[in-house]
């Protein structure tokens, strides 16, 4: 809240600072104009938010005579490539941060806050306007111990999506509201004749720990984490939350631990599963008829609930200016950051097929006709947990341990209690290794 | 009595080499239909034997993908490292073949050395003496790492070709007062053509082939194809025509380069053991 | 005849190359000793400390460590034999006179297996071993049997590997024992086909002898050749399900690329290298022995 309010504040401060000084004055094309001819590197992914991005880019180049040269990489590398251009000094200008990478990036001092950019009237586009990011996602995406860094760019609630035409076959006239329902009526009803109710997708990588390991701790009640930073995972309600996706795999197809998002999709789009918990994004391939035979039965509703409420998997990606980018680089690639999460982009961004973080883009009701995930997203993003997955610096340890543990305890290596045990070890060893035990560093994740 | 067992011996064999035949050169069969396949003819299941092939995948990889720009870095490196493993490992196995020093067998094991360590030992200190030195990703920091495995495969080939070469020549060279360095480029080096041959294309396959090093130290700029290939592996999404139709544009190089030299590409792989 | 030569040639000759491999091999090697004894995470960089010998001591005594080499151990123990078995049958029915044309032909396609990109090898397995949409589940479904979760299942994955590891490196192994047969003198074979019929004792009493140097190259490349295994799994299965097909160099990938941990993967990276070194030399020692 206090960081809200600080990030807030400071907008407000900007805005009004840059209304007062040059309303009238400040353009994209006149703020460029010393940036002329500079070239930005940057990193993007193969997903939708990426391929509208780059769709824009021809006018933002044309206004602005900045060049800006992406380099397409699989999530799995992305982490990896930065943490070593960085690390190298290489010639990355702007950062993709994750939002469990912020805290990394933040305290490697590798980002630069974009206060440092909002203060300055040349720069700061006065509709620039910060408040109207929905706070949740801007914290978790994009801020650091109540520095904001990063501005959302491509982001992501999970959804529940489900094949209504499979549902109604089975007799439910509406989507599972609960984790306990998916389990009782649903999953059985909707496994046989070699399809099945549900897919979760659970490979050894940041799926493992986001959207299978995460997401069935929160809704049960359960952490990674208490509040002395000790594992939480022991708790009972940490187990039961284990336990319960554990039972929920005789409702998956075989294999499952091999499911990354690909394959739960396309199992998804092929008919062969009724239900997924998967990424806002994904909506545009389930709904095109050319990547989906299901394209007409496809629903969308929030994640269902559990003991502890609905607690939907949060993910998703800022873009930061990389503070070993020379001065007119740093400067240009806060244009094109401002310019590509603008609000007045926003509609074109979602009509290109990415996710704006913006309010302001939802507003219009109409919307949610042709686009069926705005109501559940903008439900999801109202009570998100931003710690969904621990934001801190150690979390590329921590994932290699839950992903290597969360795995073996799908596949029956380990037995839940085992597997929890284990990971909690690990995680506290690196934890006190990184000094959050003896008060070095400040309980923040 | 003796005939229609032998007949029956004859077939069973010719059955035989049938199937080694088919089990060496199905997948590469698969490779390439798949790469002519387009996303939802590939996605099809059962898997489609007949359909109606696209060069789309291809077109797609070479110009919008950068695979063309990551073959051309790779003939880069390849060509390059070869090149100077040739001029640096020439001498180096002539003088093998001829000179006696004190040492010479333990220099001969750690070239063979060479051969056993694997890229991971290495990949990490490099990549950090590379970022001080201004060489991440560049085709030089590939072009110098790879000397690892090339100059050790040049070294040993061509030293069993020196050897092969009768002394008398240079002896008769070395009394008309010729040096050592004229003998080695004017007589010598001439004659072992074809071992440098072998061990340059031996090189090129190795180096072609290489993927720990590219994708740890030239991560853009320099980035080869191999190092490519694995970038389409995205979790979101898996283009299989597009993934096959990369691999076929780097397979089929070395697989031209390997028949040319298939006499020799054992002796290479286990350096020289096996004749 | 021995070449009198003078200290400086035989140094011109040869500097060039032992300099650059001392630059390009031993120099990181050294620098990998050095950060081995480092607590050093590129991601932490700031907290870099000299560490002593504390990165081996937890390599030492690390599961998961361990349990790879053993995987790594598995895989030799399980696929090499195969190889062995598969290709010593192909070099004889190679070998053997007749069919001259139909033998060229195999020995070429036997050349193609290995040359291929070993990380090609991997994407083309999870290709034909989709579950779904697999051309190898389609196969067997012709002979009756149901879709194999190859990529999915821990066991299944590792038999995969095993498999592609035979398609790749069998006509290799082939290709070596059919070189060490021709080293046979033919008269001793002719002698010895006219005595016995049987093709066992030949190879038993006659062509075996001939065949232990290419045996032992095979079995020093191959156990080099598998610590080193990273490409194929890494783009078939990137070591999953699990840990299932996480091989030693698999693992050490992992650590130094995905957890940052220069330290620690340095200190993996030497203990196997110090493993390597010692199975090279035991087999060097005994295989090169007659070179000089």
């Amino acid at each position: 809240m206090k960081l809200k309010m600080h990030v807030s504040a400071l907008a407000l401060c900007a805005s009004t600072l840059a209304l007062g000084a040059q309303a009238n004055a400040w353009t994209l094309e006149e703020a460029a104009k010393p940036y002329a001819g500079t070239e930005l590197e940057v990193l993007f992914l193969d997903r939708p938010g990426y391929n509208a991005a780059i769709q824009m880019l021809p006018e933002f180049e044309a206004a602005t005579g900045i060049k800006v040269n992406y380099t397409v990489v699989p999530y799995e590398n992305a982490l990896g490539e930065q943490v070593r251009d960085f690390a190298a000094g290489g010639d990355l200008d702007i950062a993709l941060i994750d939002l469990v990478w912020i805290g990394n990036f933040a305290e490697n001092g590798w980002v630069v806050p974009s206060e440092t950019f909002i203060n300055n009237a040349e720069l700061a586009d006065p509709a620039l306007n910060m408040d109207d990011f929905f706070p949740l996602v801007l914290n978790a995406f994009g801020s650091w111990n109540g520095v904001n860094y990063g501005l959302p760019f491509d982001n992501y609630s999970g959804l529940l999506f489900y094949n209504r035409c499979m549902l109604e076959a089975a007799g439910f006239d509406k989507p599972p509201a609960t984790w306990q329902e998916v389990m009782d009526t649903y999953g059985p009803a909707l496994t046989k004749d070699g399809k099945y109710a549900y897919a979760l997708q659970s490979k050894r990588n940041e799926t493992q720990s986001a959207d299978s390991f995460a997401r069935f701790l929160w809704p049960f009640g359960g952490s990674f984490l208490n509040a002395e930073f000790k594992s939480n995972l022991l708790s009972p309600e940490s187990q039961a939350g284990l336990q319960f996706r554990q039972d929920l795999m005789k409702f998956m197809p075989e294999g499952i631990v091999a499911y990354d998002h690909a394959e739960t999709v396309n199992a998804f789009a092929q008919g062969d599963v009724a239900m997924i918990t998967e990424w806002s994004a994904f909506y545009s391939t389930v709904v095109n008829p050319e990547t989906s035979a299901v394209a007409d039965c496809v629903e969308i509703a929030p994640e269902p609930t559990g003991p502890a409420g609905r607690k939907p998997a949060l993910g998703g990606f800022s873009l930061a200016v990389a503070s070993q980018a020379d001065e007119a680089e740093q400067a240009a690639g806060w244009l094109f950051i401002q310019w590509v999460t603008s609000a007045a982009n926003a509609g074109r961004y979602l009509e290109m097929g990415g996710v704006p973080a913006r309010q302001s883009a939802y507003a219009d009701p109409a919307l949610a006709e042709t686009f069926k995930f705005i109501p559940a997203l903008v439900e999801s993003w109202q009570e998100g947990v931003p710690e969904f997955r621990p934001r801190f610096a150690e979390w590329p340890s921590i994932t290699e341990i839950v992903q290597e543990y969360g795995t073996k305890m799908m596949l029956g290596e380990v037995s839940i209690e085992e597997g929890a045990k284990t990971i909690g070890e690990q995680m506290e060893a690196v934890l006190a290794e990184a000094g959050y035990y003896d008060g070095a560093k400040p309980l923040a994740q | 009595m003796a005939a229609p067992l032998q007949r029956r011996a004859l077939w069973a064999e010719g059955l035989l080499l049938v199937a080694i035949c088919l089990f060496c050169i199905f997948p590469f069969y698969w490779m390439v239909t798949t790469s002519l396949k387009t996303q939802v003819v590939a996605l099809q299941s059962p898997p489609a034997w007949v359909f109606t092939p696209t060069l789309a995948n291809y077109w797609e990889v070479l110009f919008e993908d950068k695979v063309g720009a990551s073959l051309i870095n790779s003939i880069i490196v390849a060509v390059c490292t070869t090149a100077l493993a040739v001029i640096l490992g020439t001498p180096a196995a002539y003088a093998l073949a001829r000179f006696e020093f004190r040492g010479k067998q333990d220099l001969w094991f750690w070239f063979i050395t060479n051969r056993f360590v694997s890229p991971v030992v290495l990949a990490f200190p490099v990549f950090l003496i590379s970022r001080e030195l201004g060489l991440r990703d560049t085709h030089l920091a590939l072009i110098l790492m790879y000397l690892t495995f090339t100059l050790p495969i040049v070294i040993w080939i061509c030293t069993d070709q020196f050897r092969s070469i009768p002394r008398e020549l240079d002896e008769a060279a070395l009394l008309e007062g010729a040096s050592q360095w004229r003998i080695f480029r004017s007589i010598c080096l001439p004659l072992a053509m074809p071992g440098v041959a072998v061990s340059s294309i031996l090189s090129f396959i190795f180096s072609w082939n290489e993927l720990l090093f590219a994708y740890i130290l030239a991560p853009k700029a320099a980035k080869t194809a191999p190092a490519m290939a694995i970038t389409f592996m995205e979790g979101y999404d898996v283009p299989y025509g597009k993934i096959m139709a990369t691999s076929t544009l780097i397979v089929i190089p070395v697989l031209i380069f390997a028949l040319i030299a298939s006499k020799h590409l054992v002796r290479g792989l286990t350096m020289g053991a096996v004749k | 005849m021995t070449a009198h030569v003078r200290r400086k040639t035989i140094v011109a000759f040869l500097g060039p190359a032992v300099a650059a491999l001392l630059l390009v091999g031993i120099a990181p090697l050294l620098y990998a000793v050095w950060k081995s004894l480092h607590n050093f995470n590129l991601t932490k960089q700031a907290q870099t400390k000299f560490v002593g010998l504390s990165n081996y001591a937890e390599v030492l005594t690390d599961l998961s460590f361990w349990q790879a080499m053993g995987r790594t151990a598995t895989l030799f123990l399980i696929s090499v034999p195969i190889q062995i078995a598969l290709g010593l049958l192909i070099a004889i029915v190679l070998h053997r006179p007749g069919l001259t044309l139909f033998k060229t032909l195999t020995r070429l396609s036997l050349v193609l297996p290995m040359a291929t990109t070993y990380a090609v090898v991997g994407l083309l397995a999870q290709v034909m071993l989709n579950q779904k949409y697999g051309v190898v589940n389609q196969m067997l479904g012709w002979i009756g049997i149901d879709p194999i979760n190859f990529i999915g299942d821990p066991t299944n994955a590792f038999i995969a590997v095993i498999i592609w590891d035979i398609w790749q490196w069998t006509p290799f192994v082939a290709l070596v024992l059919l070189a060490g047969l021709s080293t046979v003198p033919p008269e001793i074979e002719e002698a010895a086909q006219l005595e016995t019929k049987s093709q066992w004792l030949v190879l038993r009493y006659v062509q075996l002898p001939f065949l232990i140097p290419s045996l032992v190259a095979v079995l020093i490349l191959r156990t080099a050749d598998t610590l080193k295994l990273f490409d194929m799994p890494f783009t078939m299965t990137r070591g999953g399900p699990g840990s299932a097909t996480e091989f030693i160099a698999v693992l050490i990938e992992r650590v130094g690329n995905r957890q940052f941990d220069i330290g620690l993967a340095s200190a993996q990276a030497i203990i196997m290298l110090a493993i390597t070194i010692f199975l090279a030399r035991l087999y060097i020692r005994f295989f090169y022995r007659e070179v000089n």
